[in-house]
């Protein structure tokens, strides 16, 4: 009875998930090989015929190679982004975790509402527009960094306090100076985390929409996800060519998610309990 | 040459005083153990020597260099962890070498330096793995090799053996020795494990509450202990003490007796005792032997017959519990009255203050 009563379940669970996870994707994928007399039924049909390669080389050469300028612009921003956030991160982390001052609250209480308040899109054009920064990749870059700093120090630190003290002072025994002990000795171990902080971080990025909107205007500093906009308007969309370069702009994360998808876990998890 | 002294040195975490004003001097080449039960400073000193705790007040020197201020690199020290606190991501043959690296030493000195290192602690077969395949034995060698390779002019071990089993801890004491020997570097080893402490120690330094109680060698420190603290702390099982009452001096004999003491005859230093004063008495277990007409009778307690000795717990009559270890099995029961006599060269007196009286040469 009770194995009955668990496969029943593990197949509702099944079904679930085909039916969030899988339909869509295949809802995508169908699209992108129809023709836009059939795509504009949006109905769960097989495609008359095969225009997938047609589809292709409208959606990449569209509006001069934008998607291509896109990918180039989305790949700055997400590898820079990363990058700056796992080094900046596991710093703060570090010194937060080692370092105890009476300035650790305040440093503390500051981290946690970069998580709690919500941005303020107008000011910060503002401020950005003041500092020669608005619409440009480097702008865009540092509200990135600045966004999702939060959430990877706490990831960071939660883990380096598990990291035995008696290491840093080998260490520093050994001769390290701080960077040292930091490059050669906490980095390395940070690895499980590095690798969730990257995959949650670039996937983040990669795929964000709303913030290059607001602070990353114009046609030569559009990211993949503003590409969308190319083929839908409030009269005229077309369909097939919307899903193509949906199904175009999926593959990165997805890559990036197959590979890293076990320790992404293990990372999250890694420092909740001693180990 | 690397000696190293300290002068006055304290210690303050915000008010709360660590250690007290230190002064002690270590010759080139010394194996001084610090010794003293937990939270007596011993590591904290240690650490200070290191360059890994600020010392507050007071003089530092290394040689002939004050290292009040100086970065631990530059102190010509190397230490060695009681957790090995080894690079869990590096093998044995990175974490040997990780010292040199950082200094730049190049590449064909350093290989040098790790084989040799390697070959001092008979590991040249780990040099591939990763501290994780490393046996707890196998890593205290790791973590001596990292040590060694650094050619620090003062070794300094916190508590280095205390993770390993019996047995195991047996054969590292013996390898720590022998590399010493070899070495003839200065080393200060802090452990709470007194036989540690004996076996090693050209000196030993014990410690309690950050005051340095006795600096010694090791049967200096069994014989001649200088206060009650001292006396209790070395030698196992622990002194016996009661206290006592002086009935004559006659030269440097001290005739005393008490509630568990008639009449016994010490040896002591005159000029610190005067007939009528309170003094308390100290006895080793093993000093003790029966004797019908012995100035302490007690009735026999608890008896653990080890074959080769005997190990008595008694009640004296004031009710106070010593212990008496005599040769070989003794059938004893329990209940028994016991008549005990002591060595009156080996019986120590103390004054009100915990100081001893007796000084023997």
């Amino acid at each position: 009875m009770r194995s009955r009563a668990s496969l029943l379940g593990g197949a509702i669970a099944l079904l679930v998930s085909l039916v969030v996870f899988v339909v869509p994707f295949a809802f995508i994928v169908l699209m992108a090989f129809k023709d836009r007399r059939q795509a504009n039924l949006l109905d769960f049909s097989w495609p008359n015929g095969v225009h997938l390669w047609d589809n292709l080389v409208t959606v990449v050469t569209t509006r001069n190679w934008m998607l291509v300028t896109a990918f180039i612009n989305s790949t700055i921003l997400t590898v820079v982004s990363v990058t700056l956030l796992v080094l900046l991160g596991a710093m703060v982390g570090f010194v937060l975790s080692r370092r105890k001052t009476r300035w650790n609250p305040l440093a503390e209480f500051l981290i946690l509402s970069g998580l709690m308040i919500p941005p303020a899109v107008v000011p910060t054009i503002w401020l950005l527009q003041g500092l020669q920064l608005f619409g440009t990749l480097s702008g865009m870059i540092l509200i990135e960094v600045a966004y999702n700093l939060p959430f990877t120090i706490i990831l960071y630190r939660a883990f380096i306090a598990t990291i035995p003290r008696d290491l840093d002072e080998a260490a520093i025994i050994d001769g390290g100076r701080p960077m040292d002990i930091f490059f050669k000795v906490i980095l390395p171990l940070l690895w499980p985390v590095t690798v969730t902080n990257i995959v949650v971080q670039s996937v983040g990025i990669f795929n964000d929409f709303t913030n290059p909107l607001y602070y990353l205007p114009g046609n030569a500093n559009a990211t993949v996800q503003l590409t969308l906009y190319n083929f839908q308007s409030q009269f005229n969309t077309a369909y097939n060519l919307l899903f193509t370069n949906i199904a175009l702009i999926t593959i990165p994360p997805l890559i990036v998610f197959l590979f890293f998808n076990r320790q992404i876990v293990a990372g999250m998890t890694a420092g909740a309990v001693k180990g | 040459m690397a000696s190293l002294s300290l002068s006055s040195v304290r210690k303050n975490y915000g008010a709360l005083p660590v250690i007290k004003g230190v002064d002690l001097s270590i010759e080139h080449g010394e194996f001084v153990v610090f010794v003293g039960p937990s939270g007596c400073g011993k590591s904290t000193l240690l650490r200070m020597i290191a360059g890994l705790e600020e010392i507050t007040s007071g003089k530092l020197l290394i040689g002939s260099k004050l290292c009040n201020d100086m970065e631990p690199r530059d102190r010509g020290i190397a230490m060695v962890f009681q957790s090995y606190a080894l690079y869990p991501h590096l093998s044995v043959y990175d974490n040997v070498g990780f010292g040199l690296k950082l200094a730049k030493t190049p590449k064909d000195v350093r290989d040098r330096k790790i084989r040799e290192a390697a070959r001092v602690l008979k590991m040249e077969h780990l040099l591939d793995r990763k501290p994780g395949q490393l046996s707890g034995g196998q890593r205290q060698r790791v973590a001596i090799g990292r040590a060694i390779v650094r050619q620090p002019e003062v070794f300094l071990f916190d508590e280095p053996l205390s993770n390993l089993d019996a047995a195991l801890r047996v054969d590292m004491r013996m390898e720590i020795a022998k590399l010493h020997k070899e070495l003839g570097a200065t080393m200060i080893y802090v452990t709470h494990d007194q036989v540690e402490a004996m076996t090693l120690a050209d000196k030993i330094v014990v410690l309690d509450g950050g005051v340095v109680q006795q600096v010694g060698a090791p049967i200096e420190l069994y014989q001649r202990p200088a206060n009650l603290f001292v006396a209790g702390f070395i030698g196992s099982p622990k002194m016996n003490f009661t206290p006592v009452r002086v009935d004559a001096v006659n030269g440097n004999r001290v005739a005393v007796s008490g509630e568990d003491v008639i009449n016994l005859t010490v040896e002591a230093d005159p000029s610190n005792v005067s007939p009528g004063d309170t003094m308390t008495l100290g006895v080793r277990p093993h000093d003790l032997a029966p004797n019908q007409a012995g100035s302490i009778v007690a009735r026999v307690g608890l008896v653990e017959r080890l074959g080769n000795e005997t190990i008595v717990s008694l009640e004296l009559v004031s009710g106070t519990n010593w212990l008496v270890v005599l040769d070989g099995d003794r059938p004893l029961a329990r209940g028994e009255t016991l008549a005990l006599g002591a060595d009156p060269a080996k019986a120590i007196l103390f004054d009100a203050a915990g100081k001893s009286v007796t000084r023997r040469s």
